[in-house]
Parts: structure tokens; sequence; C-alpha cells
């Protein structure tokens, strides 16, 4: 992967138009906290601060085409440790964008096509039609099949719903069961929603192509698909990159959203509170330890630690609290497992797999048997270097706990268990 | 690539005895001016022993703006001058591209400045043949974007930057290749054997360790700068008057332009900013003084400085400065009333035969734009008292681009780094990004030392090390762990060549430093005193 067909990028001068005085690139103190705290330090020969000092010294034509620029994973670990502030994911997404269309990696640049131009801003491609159909399909089998679930509700374009729920693709395109354990949570707190056929998919891969225009319109997309239905909380799954695309997106873009962007991890936190989703940790009769994974993208990049705690209520109160083991370090000073920023589909394995190295360490160090991580990237990439290291943990995702606490979780809904946790439901 | 002793051992008759060392020509002072007659008397076949009692550039021509005048500065105070400047400036161009940056020179004049010295300049200019370019406002403003938007006049010339520490070094292993002539860094001259009106030899110590050493040498050439007084009278010489002149420069963290800009007005303080590499000085001051101990600038100068500065550049009056530096400029006894601004910036070489002595010489004064005229003059009198008739070639002849000087560019180490991309090559000095193999290459050729009497100091001086916004907080201690690591260093003495350096850092940051850099400079003493505890260090 190299590229040549564009000109360089003058990176001092665009960090003196892209970052605020006093936390630009010449506040520099080159302590190093940057590169000894990023997991992408030594891939391609580069590290953050090189990547600084690199630009200070007007080495435009190396910084234009390292292709280190897609093993960043723009988490901004390096701007939450420096000193200074310096934000340096900023000028590393700018790099992205300016490599000519057909050098980006294919990966990405294929997902933030389908993304952009389909009418579900589906990364996978999916059109309305096929998603209405797969969700019919699977609540109809889920109302035959599951006693106690003959009305479960999955509304499709409902207007005037509480919430616009979204959906990742992976669900409906490779394994819609997984979409079950969700519905039931929603049925259960008796939330208001409603999927809606058009701008419904979460992902957003034309934010990691560094193409500002193309992640403009998916985001406008779905701004406008959610105004359509009047919806008051555009709710986000357990998906990081896709909450962060929106919440900066409007933002940044200046779209006008007339709903609120919310992570479902808070909500969880507020209907355990509130009594309505009655969850506790009796189940975990054999006290089998869980960690859990803090998404750059909710975490550090949007909410901050709020939501962390958030999210650690949550799992002490699902797993137990002798049960629940943190990483070190957490929240938002936890290091991203290399699955973000598109790293996953840039077709770069070995290098996102040496960046994976920390995070399976810090798994390793906790002894837990189960990673809960609320973001798919996350999700599949904790899972690769699970196995690729030979690790013994297995990866789930909340809502699936969670229906295993209530003692709903469906037959077709226990894919990610491993023995030990189907034991106890058996 | 054979050491220095090793090639003058096989191919000149010098002493076996390491107390004592036999040339044809001891030149004193590793200035550019030094290292040039050097170089000149290689390229005349003639051995040179060059020494310092520092290291390449420890006075003026390491302390200055690394000008390259297009003559057109002295237009208006020494006409004299500003003809030299435009020739050997264009000399240089041709001849040592390597170690020059052709970036241009701007002329600008802000409301309130004399018109009358601004309408004159165009026509002070064509007398010298200087070209001169007048620009309208929004010309110059287009070109340099930061200049104020009070401008009132510009105009462009062909001045440029030179780095001297790439021209020293450059020289100085020229000449080393030619007939394996020598420098030594560290040696002081203690005094002259002078019998029947010849110096038979100079009495030298290493700085270092102490050791004795004697040079015997058929010619003496006292290339001191502004020490060459002192050397002078060591020689019983009387006739070297020279009066000194502090300048105070400044180095901003940021190259702010991509021309040479200088005030359009007679010269005076702060009326100069010249872009290097990656970064600019600003400059300068001039006070007299009467001795050459102690010098350092003030925070009065600093002020001045950026004060004046900003007249022309704004951004100046906020920017980031990395450190702040007082050299002494020699200058010739005989300006008299007008001021040391006015004193001839020309040269004087001075023969002392009145002085009794047939095989000593002097060249002082000048400066650096003029550096090979200078050494050429002095050339032509020492060869020319030792019988060789070859005429110097420093004009014609190009300086070789060599390992030697290859490391002081900025940007130069980390491109070739970046390029080769071997992981294994670490990078020791992050700001610059100075690989270890860059070091690696400095070290394996000591000026005239082993290696282990290689200080950070000297890797800095050969290099970019230390040179960057941290100033050698952290480089200081890597280079120095893989100094240690390779086994270079082995004793207490690595830890005193850190201290030292910290030492010399801090000098020229301790008054250019507030805000945000003032954490820097915290953090910087945790990591030295706190953690290293190079305070306690006993002296020696």
């Amino acid at each position: 992967m190299a590229q040549t067909a564009t000109s360089p990028i003058n990176f001092k001068e665009a960090a003196l138009e892209l970052l605020p005085p006093g936390a630009n690139f010449d506040a520099c103190l080159t302590c190093g906290l940057c590169s000894s705290g990023c997991p992408a330090s030594g891939l391609e020969n580069m590290d953050p601060r090189k990547f600084i000092r690199m630009a200070m010294l007007g080495m435009d034509t190396e910084l234009s085409t390292t292709p280190w620029v897609w093993c960043c994973t723009l988490c901004r670990r390096c701007e939450y440790v420096c000193p200074m502030k310096i934000d340096i994911s900023r000028l590393v997404f700018l790099a992205r964008g300016n490599w000519p269309k057909d050098s980006k990696p294919a990966g990405i640049a294929r997902s933030c096509h389908l993304t952009q131009f389909g009418p579900s801003t589906s990364a996978m491609g999916m059109p309305p039609d096929d998603f209405v159909l797969v969700v019919d399909d699977v609540l109809q089998e889920v109302r035959a099949t599951q006693p106690g679930f003959q009305h479960l509700q999955a509304p499709m374009d409902k207007r005037g719903a509480h919430f616009f729920v979204n959906q990742n693709s992976r669900e409906p395109m490779s394994e819609p069961d997984e979409m079950v354990p969700l519905w039931k949570i929603l049925d259960l707190v008796g939330a208001d929603w409603t999927y809606s056929s058009k701008g419904w998919a979460a992902e957003n891969f034309c934010m990691f192509t560094g193409d500002e225009e193309a992640w403009r319109d998916v985001i406008r997309k779905r701004v406008d698909a959610v105004n359509d239905l009047g919806c008051q909380v555009w709710l986000n799954t357990e998906c990081g990159h896709s909450y962060y695309s929106m919440w900066e997106g409007v933002k940044r873009f200046g779209l006008e959203a007339r709903f609120r962007i919310e992570s479902l991890i808070s909500y969880y936190a507020q209907w355990i509170r509130e009594g309505k989703l009655p969850i506790n940790s009796r189940w975990n009769t054999k006290g089998i330890k869980f960690t859990v994974q803090d998404p750059c993208m909710i975490v550090r990049k949007s909410y901050g630690d709020s939501i962390a705690e958030d999210m650690r209520f949550v799992v002490r109160t699902l797993v137990g609290e002798d049960n629940f083991a943190d990483m070190h370090p957490n929240r938002s000073a936890n290091y991203c497992c290399g699955g973000g920023g598109g790293f996953l589909q840039a077709g770069m394995t070995d290098h996102r797999r040496t960046y994976g190295k920390r995070k399976f360490d810090q798994i390793a160090a906790t002894g837990a048997s189960y990673v809960l991580t609320p973001c798919h990237n996350c999700h599949s990439q904790i899972d690769d270097i699970g196995h690729f290291y030979g690790g013994n943990y297995g990866v789930v995702h909340f809502w699936t706990l969670m229906c295993l606490s209530l003692g709903i979780l469906g037959e077709n809904e226990r894919h990610y268990l491993g023995p030990d946790l189907r034991a106890l439901i058996d | 690539m054979t050491s220095a002793m090793s090639t003058i051992s096989s191919s000149h008759p010098a002493s076996a005895d390491a107390s004592t060392l036999e040339t044809e020509v001891l030149i004193i002072g590793g200035g550019v001016t030094g290292t040039g007659v050097m170089r000149d008397l290689a390229l005349r076949g003639i051995h040179c022993v060059l020494i310092d009692k520092v290291d390449l550039c420890a006075g003026a021509s390491g302390g200055n703006h690394g000008l390259l005048h297009s003559g057109a500065r002295y237009v208006s105070t020494d006409l004299d001058a500003a003809i030299e400047c435009r020739k050997e400036s264009e000399l240089l161009k041709h001849l040592a591209p390597q170690c020059i940056e052709a970036t241009g020179g701007l002329f600008v004049g802000v409301d309130g400045d004399d018109p009358a010295f601004a309408e004159r300049f165009p026509e002070l200019c064509r007398r010298a043949a200087i070209g001169c370019e007048e620009l309208t406002v929004a010309e110059a403003r287009r070109l340099e974007p930061h200049l104020s938007d009070r401008l009132v006049k510009a105009y462009r010339v062909a001045d440029a930057s030179v780095d001297p520490f790439h021209l020293a070094l450059a020289n100085v292993d020229h000449a080393r290749l030619i007939n394996g002539s020598i420098y030594r860094s560290h040696t002081e001259l203690v005094h002259f054997e002078v019998i029947d009106g010849e110096i038979r030899s100079a009495h030298c110590r290493d700085r270092r360790t102490h050791a004795k050493l004697v040079i015997r040498a058929r010619q003496v050439v006292n290339a001191g700068g502004a020490w060459a007084m002192d050397i002078a009278h060591l020689a019983g010489c009387t006739d070297v008057d020279l009066v000194y002149a502090k300048g105070t420069l400044l180095v901003n963290h940021d190259r702010m332009t991509r021309h040479v800009v200088n005030r359009l007005r007679p010269p005076g303080d702060g009326d100069i900013l010249v872009p290097g590499g990656t970064v600019s000085l600003l400059g300068t001051t001039s006070t007299r003084i009467e001795h050459l101990d102690h010098v350092g600038p003030t925070v009065d100068e600093i002020d001045l400085i950026i004060r004046e500065g900003s007249a022309m550049i704004p951004a100046l009056a906020g920017a980031r400065y990395t450190r702040a530096f007082s050299r002494v400029r020699p200058l010739l006894q005989g300006a008299g009333h007008a001021g040391d601004r006015a004193a001839s910036r020309g040269f004087a070489l001075m023969d002392h035969r009145s002085q009794g002595l047939t095989n000593f010489c002097t060249i002082t004064g000048g400066k650096l734009t003029t550096f090979r005229l200078m050494a050429e003059k002095a050339a032509d009198l020492v060869a020319g008292r030792l019988g060789n008739r070859q005429a110097g070639t420093t004009a014609s002849v190009a300086l070789p681009i060599g390992d030697a000087g290859r490391w002081t560019e900025p940007g130069a180490a980390p491109r070739q780094w970046y390029a080769l991309g071997n992981p294994a090559d670490m990078i020791l000095c992050e700001c610059e990004m100075v690989p270890q193999s860059a070091v690696d290459q400095i070290v394996a050729v000591p000026p005239g030392e082993a290696p282990q009497q290689m200080s950070i100091e000297a890797i800095s001086l050969r290099s970019r090390v230390g040179k960057g916004p941290c100033q050698g907080s952290f480089c200081g201690i890597r280079v120095s762990s893989y100094l240690y690591d390779r086994g270079y260093y082995r004793d207490a003495a690595g830890l005193a060549y850190m201290r030292d350096f910290f030492d010399e850092r801090f000098k020229g940051q301790r008054l250019v430093v507030w805000g945000q850099q003032a954490a820097q400079m915290e953090l910087a003493e945790a990591l030295h005193c706190g953690l290293f505890g190079l305070d306690a260090l006993q002296a020696d």
C-alpha cells in the first residue's frame, strides 16, 4: 500500500489551522507520553511523537504516504495523556483523506461506498426491503417458538416513537438472532421504540476513509430519517464508532438534529436504577470472571468517564462485584483494542494483531473468562486476538448476558456463550 | 574510514610521541576562518594542525544569524564590505551549496522608519552592484504573510542562510582527506616557545584530560577571533587591537518566513530575522564589553530584540523561543566615535614583522560571509613564507559533499532514517529525530580525541541533537545511555558530559522561558536533578 498521486499536505500549516493555539504541534514537549501509550507505536516505524516531529520538520511527503495512518485507530489516547493536549488524530484523519481513493485500504473504501450510496446507509449494502424482511422473519419465529414472547414487537417506521433504534448491519446480515435479546430488553422495560427502513444502519466507514463529505452524506441521511419519524432519541446500540460518527458528525457539519443522540449503555444503567430491568448476578453461581472493554469511541472520545461508570455499574450488577476485574489502565485511559478506525477492514492483519497484543495482555492479566464489549469492532478484534494469541476467554455483548440473567435467552441467542455459561442455563 | 591519527602517521612525519605533534602550519582557532585557512593550505599541499580550546565555531562563527549577506546590509555603512559580501556570497552559493539555503532576502520598512533611507536604498545597492528589486507592499506580504500590516516599503535582495557548523566541519574534513591535516578540540594554547624571532613550538594542554601537548610548526596562524588579541599577546605581539561587541540572538521555535527579513534602515538592534532549516534566528544587539568571560544575554536585550523584531513581524511578539545566546564580535579598533555598528566589519591580516616575528600572523575581524576570502589572504601569506608557490584554489574548488557536516542540517537525519526504514535504528533525539546510526557515524570520527572523550556537546555540535524544543532534556539522557551501552562511556565522565550538556542548554533557555515552556523546564529539572541527581555530581 503506497500512494503518490495526490500532492502532500503541509502538516505544520494544517495543524495551525485545525488545532487550537496552546495545544498545537509547536507546544509539543516531545516527552513521549503519546508514543509510550500508543499500541500503534513501532508499526511502520512510526509513532505519534514521530508524526508531530516529522510535521514540524517539514517531512510532508513521508507523512502523506506512510501507511501508518491506517494503523492509527484515531482512538485519541495520545491526546488524552498529552500534557499539552495535542490532538494528533486530526492530522492523521487529514492524511487519510488525502490518499487517492483507489489507494485507500479497499475494505474501508468499499464499506464507505456502500454506506454512502444506499438508502439504508448500511456498510454491508443491505437494502431497506431486506432489512424489513429479516426483522419480520426473525420476529415471527420468536413469537412462534419462544413461550412468553408471542407479542414481542420490533416496530418499523413508527412515527413519533420515543427511541429511534439503529442496528449494526452485522446482525441482520450475518447473525440475525443476535437482534432478539435487545428486542426482549426493550420490550421488558416498556420502551416506545422503532426501527426505520431508511438510514437504519449504524456503521460509518466513511469516517475512517478521511472523506468528510462522505461522512457528512451518511450522517445527513440518518438525521433526516430520525427527523422524518419525529423520534426524540437516536439510540445507538452496542456499537462504538457509530455513536461517535453521529455525535461528532452532527456538530462538525452543523446539521439540524431534532433529537438527542444517546448510547444504549447509559439507558441500561438508567433502567436498572429505575427497577425496570431487574437483572442480578445470582445466576453466576460458579463465580465466572468478567472484564469490560471501554470502547474509545463512547468513553474517551465522547461521553468521557461518566459512561464508563455507568458501564461498570451495569457489569457489577450483572456479574457480581467479586466477579468483575477491571483492566489497567481503564476508562478514558483505556487502550484501544486495535479494531477501531477501520483497522479490521484495512487488510493489515499482522499489524492489527501486533497492535492488539497490548489489549490481549491486559485481558490476560485480569484472569477473566469473558470480555464484555459494547462495541462491534471491539468484539471482533478481541475475539480475533484471543484466538491468535491462544487466549482462553470469550467475548459477549451486554444484551446476551442480560437476557441470560433474566432467564429469557433463547436457544439461538447463545452463540457467544462458552460451555461454562451454557452449563448454567441448560 | 581510517582515523585522523592513522592517516597522519602513514603519510606525514608526525612524532610517534603523543605529546608532540609536528606539522607545517599550526592554526589556532576553530572558527570558520581557522577551518578555512586549514582547507586552503591543505589544497596547496601544506599539512596543518588546527586547535581550538573548545570546539568548532565556539565563538562568533557559531553565534550569529547564519546569514549569508548579499551585501545589502552594509551599503549605507561600508561600501567595501558590501562589495566583498556580494562577491563572496555568490562564490559560496556555487562552491558550497550543501551549506546554504538560497532563501532570498527582503528589506522592509514599516510606518515610522526613515523614508529618505528607503528611497536611497536602491541607489546604494546599485553602487555595490547588488541586485535589489522593489516589491509592492502587497507582493511582499503575499511572499511573507507574517509581515506587518504597517509595512510601507519592501525590496528583495539575494540574501541567503548558511550553516557555519556545516562549513567548518566540511572544511576540516576536506583538509583531513586531502593530506591528513589534524583538528584537535579542547586544546588550549598555554605559551609559545620563541627563539630568534621565530615561534619554535606551541605548548598546549588538553582542557579535559590536562595532558600536555607540544606542537612544532614552521608557521603559526592566529585565527582566534575575539581571542586573537590574547593569543597575540602570548607571542609577545601588541599590534592586534580589538574591541569587543557583544551580540545577542534568539532562536525561534518555528520558521516564521521563507526569506531573510531585514529592517530597511541603517543597521540597528533586532532588525534581522534569518530562517534556517526549521527555525529562525532573530537579532541582534550590540553592546561594548571589556572582557570575554561570562558573556551572556540579558532580559533587557531579549525584550529589545523581540520588540524591534515584532515591528516587522508581529507574530514574533508571542512566538515560542527555544533559546537565547550571546557571542562576541571582534571589531578592529579605529572606528572611533561612530559606534560599533559603524566600526569596520572588514578584516585585518597582520604579519607581525614589526613585532620581530617571522613565522606568525593574525587574521581577524571580518564576517561569516567573507571567511573564505580572509582565509585565502592568510594562506597566501603563510604559503609564501613556506616557499610554496601554489595559488589558492578555494575560489574554484567546490567543498566536497561528505559525511562530516551532513547531520547539522535540520531534517536531514530523519529523512535518511525514514527512507532506510530500519526499525533497529532507534531514534535517540526525538525532537530532531537523530537516529543512533548518525551518532555512530559522528563518534567514529572524533575531533582528534578518542571516542570515549566525545562529549554530548561535541555530538550536538555535529548534529541536531539537543536543538529541538526539549533542548536536550530527553536526548541528553538517551544519547548518554546509548554511549554507555556501546561502551564508549565507562565511568563517571559520561555523567559529567551529560550534566555539562544540560547546563549549556539551560543557559540558553532560562531567559526565554515563560508560560507553557516553564512546565517543560520543571519537567527537565525533575528528570535531571530529582531523578538523576546530576546537581550533586562532583565537579570533575
